[in-house]
């Protein structure tokens, strides 16, 4: 039988350099405001509620990870902020406006592939600006530095089947960047692909965020994910989808690898576990004592 | 090089079924064919009769010579009068041995009513002189032809029409070889008659062959360009907008189950007999289907792409110029293929509206005549057409659409390298005129 050493509550116990990191984000403006959001579905068995009184802050510059079990409405909060969806109640306003329908102020990375195929990874990129009727020259010189900031610039000139999975995010991230949107929306983005690349892709996207003045909404069903990335993680409950918690994550910044194993890291995983399977005690009682017994022979 | 057998094996069948005399062959070509008395129907050499029937005719036309044989003798008196009709039949016997006498070489096809010519070959046949070999007499046959010049020579040596025998002469055994039956030539003549038919000059009231070649085509291809000039936009908005998929489908899927042949006589009355009916014709036989299938390709478009656009700030025109179109552009090239296919089994149908013309003219009237094998050619034409029209349609879309995955990249090929270098080094010359100039600045501190 192994103990957890972890306390389950050390995430809490912040030190002061942690607790003025903290206060510092909340001074900053609020890009994103969700109040009170409702969602509500119509379907054969009722009404399903799917968000319940949601309402949470993204301040600027921050990166916020959005984790909960499956179920729990995480995509619908992000295509309802896209503008995909409708709400049934609540606001959301971006910098203090309302938002109402899909548009270029909030970038959005779908975990599918969602690159036009039929464009090159410049002309994918230049899509956004030549939307708003940008063209020319400095247009294509500026879709070059995106897409040399997402380390793609001998590929600028591939169709989109040519590239990779994370190569294909990569770009997606780009693209929507090129719009110089307030908010950066990401629908579990890496959850196509395989472990390796989700790690790089990971360590990438920090070093793109620390880089530029932008802010990250990021869903993840994964912990690790979540831990590594957040400065704040939006903890949801299933069934109705509300806001369960909203951890503070201690671990310091700049974040490498190396962190997996610091007690911070630990507690935090260990905490958002805790949130998303509140009724399972250790793993280990769940499972019956493996009897080894060999062929036919009773084995006391 | 399955493909080469896919189109072999058909080919190797049908050789061995014409060549190969003991596969099928269920008829008998006539070669020597000979009258019954009192029987109207007449076979001539060339004619095919069933494997069946041609014993029977063997043995009525045996049955006949026996009644004749006890007047060849001299002493038998013959009936007074009758003189004249049974040297009407006999020169028919005489010229029973043309058509074999042609087929050896020994005449030419002028010459089949030379009754002079055939006298001699008879002669030369029976005192042995001469024999046919390609193909030969059989004994019987050999033997009657004996016995008829023994009775011949004693009326006269050479060909005298005043002097012809007046007893009566045997009839030939009909003859014949194992043929198959006539709508199904064998490959040869289908390509002797094929060259014959497509070398032929054109004529005042008659095409050639390639006339009618670009006559039909221009039917085909007229119908569907308009069907699809109208029905692709149709399509593309009922793909992209459910109120006009709603106010458009339901009576295109109606229309479309009545036949689009039941509209010609109405076509006529529109558009008068010309090529107008038979395009129209096309058109209306290809539009239905083409609406629909355009409808449900661009409704497949991924959802997810629209959305992406849509949070990079297209709007709704933008949506569908550069969203839906393009993205639809491979798949709609690929339904056009197939509704091209579908528009050409118009054709015939639609060539036989008001007045008949083109590739089905000519084929409706020689297979009248039964001339089959001037037939295969131009059915084989017609798939041939098609075939090639898709084939080349499908490698163009390679370098149309270089962004689809599908197979091996097209432009990689050596006719596509040499294909695409100008275009390439064009390219290139017009990308260094516009020299790349990095910006000092971060784009997002804007």
């Amino acid at each position: 039988m192994i103990e957890i050493q972890t306390d389950p509550l050390l995430y809490r116990v912040q030190k002061p350099e942690v607790r003025e990191r903290f206060e510092a984000l909340k001074q900053r403006p609020v890009v994103l405001s969700v109040q009170n959001l409702y969602k509500t579905f119509e379907s054969q068995t009722g009404t399903v509620t799917a968000l319940k009184d949601v309402s949470f802050d993204v301040y600027r510059r921050e990166f916020m990870c959005v984790i909960g079990p499956s179920g729990c409405g995480k995509s619908t909060l992000i295509r309802i902020l896209a503008g995909l969806e409708s709400s049934s109640d609540g606001k959301v306003l971006l910098d203090g406006n309302p938002v109402t329908g899909p548009g270029p102020d909030r970038g959005m990375v779908f975990q599918s592939y969602t690159l036009f195929p039929w464009l090159t990874v410049k002309q994918n990129v230049m899509f956004g600006p030549r939307m708003s009727g940008k063209r020319g020259t400095s247009a294509e010189s500026e879709a070059r530095q995106w897409i040399d900031l997402v380390g793609l610039s001998k590929f600028e000139n591939s169709y989109p089947h040519q590239l990779s999975g994370g190569m294909k995010q990569r770009v997606a991230i780009a693209r929507a960047l090129a719009n110089r949107p307030r908010i950066l929306l990401m629908d579990e983005p890496f959850g196509a692909l395989d472990a390796q690349t989700r790690c790089q892709m990971q360590s990438y996207l920090l070093q793109i965020w620390r880089n530029l003045d932008i802010t990250i909404l990021f869903i993840t069903h994964d912990l690790d994910e979540a831990a590594f990335l957040a400065d704040r993680i939006l903890v949801l409950k299933a069934n109705p989808g509300e806001v369960n918690e909203i951890i503070e994550v201690p671990v310091p910044r700049p974040r490498s690898a190396a962190q997996f194993i610091t007690p911070e890291f630990i507690a935090t995983k260990y905490r958002i576990d805790q949130l998303i399977h509140p009724d399972q005690g250790s793993p280990e009682d769940a499972l019956p004592f493996p009897r080894m017994t060999p062929q036919g022979d009773d084995v006391e | 090089m399955l493909t080469m057998f896919s189109f072999s094996l058909p080919l190797l069948a049908w050789c061995a079924v014409s060549y190969l005399p003991f596969l099928w062959h269920p008829d008998v070509e006539l070669q020597i064919s000979a009258d019954r008395e009192g029987v109207t129907t007449v076979y001539t050499p060339g004619d095919r009769v069933s494997e069946e029937f041609f014993p029977e005719f063997e043995a009525a036309v045996r049955t006949q010579n026996e009644e004749v044989s006890p007047f060849m003798s001299l002493d038998k008196p013959v009936e007074a009068g009758s003189e004249s009709s049974v040297r009407r039949s006999n020169k028919k016997v005489l010229r029973h041995l043309a058509p074999l006498l042609v087929s050896n070489g020994w005449l030419t096809e002028e010459q089949t009513k030379d009754d002079a010519a055939i006298y001699v070959a008879w002669k030369e046949i029976a005192t042995g002189a001469r024999l046919p070999e390609q193909p030969a007499l059989t004994e019987e046959n050999l033997e009657i032809v004996r016995k008829n010049w023994a009775l011949m020579s004693r009326y006269s040596d050479s060909y005298n029409a005043d002097n012809f025998v007046s007893r009566p002469l045997l009839s030939l055994v009909p003859q014949g070889r194992p043929a198959n039956p006539d709508y199904l030539p064998a490959p040869h003549r289908v390509l002797i008659s094929g060259f014959k038919e497509f070398t032929k000059p054109a004529e005042a009231e008659r095409p050639s062959m390639w006339q009618r070649v670009g006559h039909s085509m221009r039917i085909v291809f007229g119908g569907f360009l308009l069907a699809a000039l109208v029905g692709v936009p149709i399509g593309v908005i009922c793909g992209t907008y459910s109120f006009f998929s709603k106010l458009i489908e339901p009576f295109t899927d109606f229309f479309r189950y009545m036949p689009a042949p039941t509209f010609s006589t109405l076509l006529v009355v529109i558009f008068l007999a010309n090529d107008a009916p038979k395009m129209a014709l096309v058109f209306i036989g290809t539009i239905f289907q083409l609406i629909l299938v355009v409808a449900n390709t661009t409704r497949r478009l991924e959802l997810p792409l629209l959305e992406a656009a849509q949070t990079l700030g297209a709007n709704q025109a933008q949506l569908l110029t550069r969203v839906v179109i393009p993205g639809i552009l491979p798949n709609l090239y690929n339904d056009l293929r197939i509704l091209l296919g579908w528009a050409w089994t118009w054709l015939v149908i639609a060539e036989l509206v008001g007045v008949k013309s083109g590739l089905t003219e000519f084929i409706e009237t020689q297979g009248r005549w039964r001339n089959f094998d001037s037939v295969y050619p131009v059915i084989i034409l017609i798939g041939l057409i098609g075939f090639f029209t898709d084939q080349i349609l499908s490698f163009i879309r390679g370098f149309i659409f270089p962004w689809t995955s599908e197979g091996p990249a097209i432009t990689s090929t050596p006719v596509a390298k040499v294909l695409l270098f100008v275009p390439r080094w064009f390219k290139s010359a017009v990308d260094e005129r516009i020299p790349y100039q990095p910006e000092s600045t971060s784009p997002n501190k804007a």
